[in-house]
């Protein structure tokens, strides 16, 4: 199967629309999910669902979902949700004026550590516009703070998976960038040796239509920074390829240091 | 090359006049004024880096340095007696008003970024406070003139000094 921007639900807006933002918390007996699924599935249509377990072993279920009926109620769907035995508990939240935000969940958490969701253009934006104002210099802090975030980020993960299984995977690790959002991340070893060359299409950095920058150069920084902290020694990073240069997909080659 | 400033600066302000923005007769005397302003300050630091290299002295304007970042910064002035170090680094900021703390910054980040050893800001007609407080706490020196074509003398100077003393 061909991969997909995960879909996740903090916002829906469709006018006209009852929109319901359902919330269960299902104990830990099989068949709880289908079983709340099948009560509510003559009631609302579900736009976007995602379920995930809790410490204590039980599971949430939030779901966003538009009313089969105008006259449906949030109270109506929660009281037969509560009939079941797999629910614990339930909240259901109605919409206004066709607009559904979640205002249930307080953040977002990717294995055990706090994330902030932002629109990868407004990132983009940002830094087009410290590049507007800085110039130059704009463009060597922005490698700066790339090379941070990037070492910070190498040095997180060794402590969670270990050095050796970040040194032996990092470039299994790209993954974890795509599905982030980042772009689609690809690395491999060379040109020559000790080299490593980093593929990056769809690129958040340059993702912004018209962008006056001439490279990546956040990109650039946190592929060193990474380097660096992955593989104990400093690496030199330079941007081979750019889409903001006209080219289909960024490169970014890594070099060891002298 | 030179004249590419002077059609860039005419080609806004013709954009802005079809815009309706400005009058074509203060255009043109604005455009025409800051153009030469900026064409002698640029060929004044060429003359101030020729003059200075026939006395030995490894000097560039304009010049490009890359930072410890990789990214390339262009300077008005640059003497690198080490061909990957600039010792002294000089730079211009042309204004009708007093000049704020974010041309100070610009400024720092691009030194910052190359790691001169003395960074000179020559600025006219002068810093307004903040930013003034702002160049001495990131250790620039300032160089200020109402009148622009004066601040070549000044720098020429300022960089001599430094070049006899040594001075860090």
């Amino acid at each position: 199967m061909k991969g997909e921007k995960h879909r996740i639900f903090p916002v829906h807006y469709d006018p006209g629309k009852v929109l319901f933002h359902v919330i269960v918390k299902l104990s830990d007996a099989p068949g709880s999910y289908s079983s709340v699924l099948d009560l509510i599935r003559t009631k609302v249509n579900l736009i976007g669902t995602s379920t995930y377990t809790l410490s204590d072993g039980t599971a949430i279920f939030s779901g966003f979902a538009e009313a089969l009926s105008p006259k449906e109620t949030a109270e109506k769907i929660r009281q037969l949700i509560l009939r079941s035995n797999a629910a614990i508990d339930a909240d259901v939240r109605e919409g206004k004026d066709g607009l559904l935000i979640d205002t249930f969940h307080t953040g977002f958490a990717v294995d055990s550590a706090d994330y902030v969701l932002m629109r990868r253009g407004g990132l983009a934006h940002v830094f087009i516009h410290i590049s507007k104002l800085l110039g130059s210099g704009g463009e060597a802090l922005l490698y700066d703070e790339g090379f941070t975030m990037g070492k910070w980020e190498a040095e997180t993960l060794a402590k969670r998976f270990g050095s050796e299984r970040v040194k032996n995977q990092a470039g299994a690790l790209t993954g974890f960038m795509t599905a982030q959002g980042w772009g689609e991340v690809d690395g491999k070893a060379g040109p020559a040796k000790g080299e490593m060359t980093v593929f990056v299409s769809d690129c958040f950095e340059c993702s912004m239509e018209n962008s006056p920058r001439k490279g990546c150069n956040f990109m650039r920084g946190y592929f060193a920074g990474a380097s660096n902290a992955i593989f104990g020694h400093e690496y030199g990073s330079k941007e081979t390829k750019c889409v903001l240069r006209g080219a289909k997909t960024c490169e970014f080659l890594l070099t060891p240091a002298k | 090359m030179r004249f590419r400033y002077l059609i860039l600066v005419l080609s806004v302000q013709l954009g802005l006049i079809v815009l309706g923005t400005l009058t074509l007769h203060s255009s043109l005397i604005s455009s025409f004024v800051s153009s030469a302003v900026l064409l002698e300050s640029v060929s004044g630091f060429e003359a101030m880096a020729s003059d200075l290299s026939k006395k030995g002295a490894k000097a560039h304007a304009p010049a490009s340095i890359v930072g410890k970042s990789g990214v390339k910064h262009e300077f008005a002035f640059a003497l690198m007696p080490d061909s990957t170090k600039a010792k002294v680094v000089v730079d211009t900021e042309l204004s009708v008003k007093d000049v704020d703390e974010m041309k100070v910054l610009k400024f720092y980040v691009k030194v910052f970024d190359v790691d001169s050893e003395k960074a000179i800001l020559c600025v006219s007609p002068r810093l307004n406070e903040r930013a003034a407080n702002l160049a001495k706490e990131y250790g620039i020196s300032v160089l200020e003139d109402d009148v622009p074509k004066k601040l070549i003398a000044k720098a020429a100077q300022a960089v001599k000094e430094i070049m006899s003393t040594g001075a860090k």
